[in-house]
């Protein structure tokens, strides 16, 4: 535990090296924030409520995006893993007394912290520039049951991104390929953009098997009391069940990788 | 005999950007699955993203004004626009690593602008399908439910073309800062960012960001005011401005080009 502490803190430290590109990097997420909260209060407008979102419940929705995408999404891991083993690096890590997939994990959450508190300094100054009515749940329940389902959705996506880098054991050139496409969908179907109750009956059903909307989705509409009772409680359920099966198909991935990785390029 | 042999020196450039241009497309076809990868997830983005807008769209009053058919010509428009500037302006998004090993030194000793190669040296054999599969999408949209009229077409395209000189002008501020603060890994991806805002009219912005959208960066005059043209909703003043936006933001580049060029210190080579 304590050599992960020391990741931890080193990481933490070595972000403030690049301290305008971070800066940068934030201002990015804010860009990305705006489009879509133009685009639902420009809907909101000329329609009073839409697929049972009000105008307070869809602008709460938006902006929590911004702070569950800076827990969930922020993760280096993404950018260095398929690099790593495609360029022979992986080896250091291999010959150290520390697991590849823990250290990556470590260093995903010291990032998270740090963009969780620019996301809540930025939530203020938007909030106070904007001006959105917004809906904040008085239940200390709601907000437990949130932080639970990040809890989950956190390692939901480090494993998914780490299992799609992995492909990097066998096909070094494609690996940001397989990438791309992990993103592209996950932007569609995590609830990045949009809720994903206001697409038809049949495209949730679908979406429901597979881990993306667990990621923003879920845990947004908890805060939201969208999903209540027996419901959440199957949610948290399902998360918990997504994790374990993403651990099983990570570890997987990794030992078969292992055995095919020849440190090429070193 | 001054205009022939200014003639003569944009026909060597151009014979060059066609040999950087073939270069890159053997390049790309070295890995096809790699291709179809990308393409797949580029086309499988943007049909997401319209079949979002459908459905918000649909059974609606429209948004701010406008309805179905011109929101998906709006989104079409940007991809339009935007992909046309990936395709020109790709090999920008290689320019950092050349500047921060001092590789860009083998481009400044060539024999012709360093532009032709940092800015228009690595045009995407990808970008260019993928056009032409934006380019169907938007003109059965925009004619079949928006205008057939040949002129408001010329005058799109004509405004397409300033949109065009435009995120050239972007990008030339990218490069230029390159050089400058090679700290910054990421400029051309916040060009990207502020470019996606523009994935629904300027007239949902509020002001002042409306307005700082259209005339400052000018986004809006990039993205927005093409595919107004075509709805018929653009003053001919607004046209006029957008054209003198254009070009005095491309000679602001230049110039930005050149002075930044003075910082460049061949570090690491």
């Amino acid at each position: 535990m304590q050599k992960y502490l020391t990741v931890f803190a080193v990481d933490w430290q070595n972000q403030f090296i690049y301290r305008l590109n971070f800066i940068l990097w934030r201002v990015r997420n804010i860009l990305r924030l705006l489009m879509i909260y133009f685009l639902w209060n420009g809907i909101f407008t000329t329609n009073n409520s839409i697929a049972g979102y009000s105008r307070p419940e869809m602008l709460t929705y938006v902006f929590l995006v911004l702070v569950i995408t800076s827990i969930v999404l922020s993760a280096p891991s993404a950018d260095s893993i398929g690099g790593e083993i495609g360029s022979g690096d992986l080896s250091n890590y291999l010959v150290k007394p520390i697991s590849y997939l823990k250290y990556w994990f470590t260093r995903d959450l010291s990032s998270k912290l740090l963009n969780l508190s620019f996301a809540l300094v930025e939530i203020c100054l938007l909030w106070v520039i904007l001006k959105p009515e917004i809906y904040i749940s008085p239940n200390p329940l709601i907000w437990l049951a949130t932080l639970v389902s990040l809890g989950f959705a956190t390692p939901i996506y480090y494993l998914i991104n780490a299992s799609a880098r992995f492909v990097s054991f066998w096909m070094p050139e494609n690996t940001w390929g397989l990438s791309f496409m992990v993103i592209v969908f996950m932007e569609m179907t995590s609830g990045m953009i949009f809720p994903i109750d206001v697409l038809p009956d049949l495209a949730q059903k679908i979406l429901q098997f597979t881990p993306f909307p667990y990621l923003i989705f879920y845990p947004a509409s908890i805060f939201l009391g969208k999903i209540e009772g027996w419901n959440l409680f199957w949610i948290l359920f399902q998360s918990g069940l997504w994790t374990l099966i993403l651990i099983g198909i990570t570890k997987l991935i990794w030992s078969k990788g292992l055995h095919v990785y020849s440190s090429e390029g070193r | 005999m001054f205009t022939h042999l200014k003639a003569a020196k944009y026909m060597k450039y151009f014979k060059i950007w066609l040999l950087y241009t073939t270069n890159t497309f053997q390049q790309i076809l070295t890995n096809r699955v790699l291709m179809l990868i990308f393409m797949l997830g580029k086309l499988s983005r943007i049909i997401m993203f319209m079949v979002f807008l459908f459905f918000m769209t649909q059974g609606t009053s429209g948004i701010a004004g406008y309805n179905q058919q011109q929101i998906l010509l709006f989104y079409l428009a940007f991809n339009f626009v935007d992909t046309l500037g990936q395709f020109f302006f790709r090999e920008v998004y290689r320019f950092r690593p050349l500047v921060v090993s001092g590789n860009f030194d083998f481009v400044l000793t060539k024999p012709f602008n360093p532009l032709v190669k940092v800015l228009l040296g690595g045009a995407d054999l990808m970008d260019l399908l993928m056009l032409s599969l934006i380019s169907i999408a938007l003109f059965w949209v925009g004619g079949t439910g928006i205008t057939q009229n040949i002129f408001s077409w010329i005058g799109f395209l004509a405004l397409t073309v300033n949109s065009v000189i435009l995120a050239g002008a972007f990008h030339l501020f990218v490069l230029g800062l390159g050089i400058m603060t090679p700290s910054i890994d990421h400029m051309i991806m916040i060009y990207r960012d502020l470019t996606a805002l523009m994935r629904i009219p300027v007239d949902l912005y509020i002001e002042p960001l409306r307005s700082l959208l259209t005339f400052v960066l000018p986004l809006g005059i990039m993205f927005t005011f093409p595919p107004k043209l075509l709805m018929g909703l653009l003053s001919w003043q607004m046209i006029l401005l957008s054209f003198a936006l254009g070009l005095s933001t491309l000679y602001l580049a230049l110039a930005f080009w050149h002075f930044s060029l003075r910082y460049y210190q061949s570090a690491s080579s």
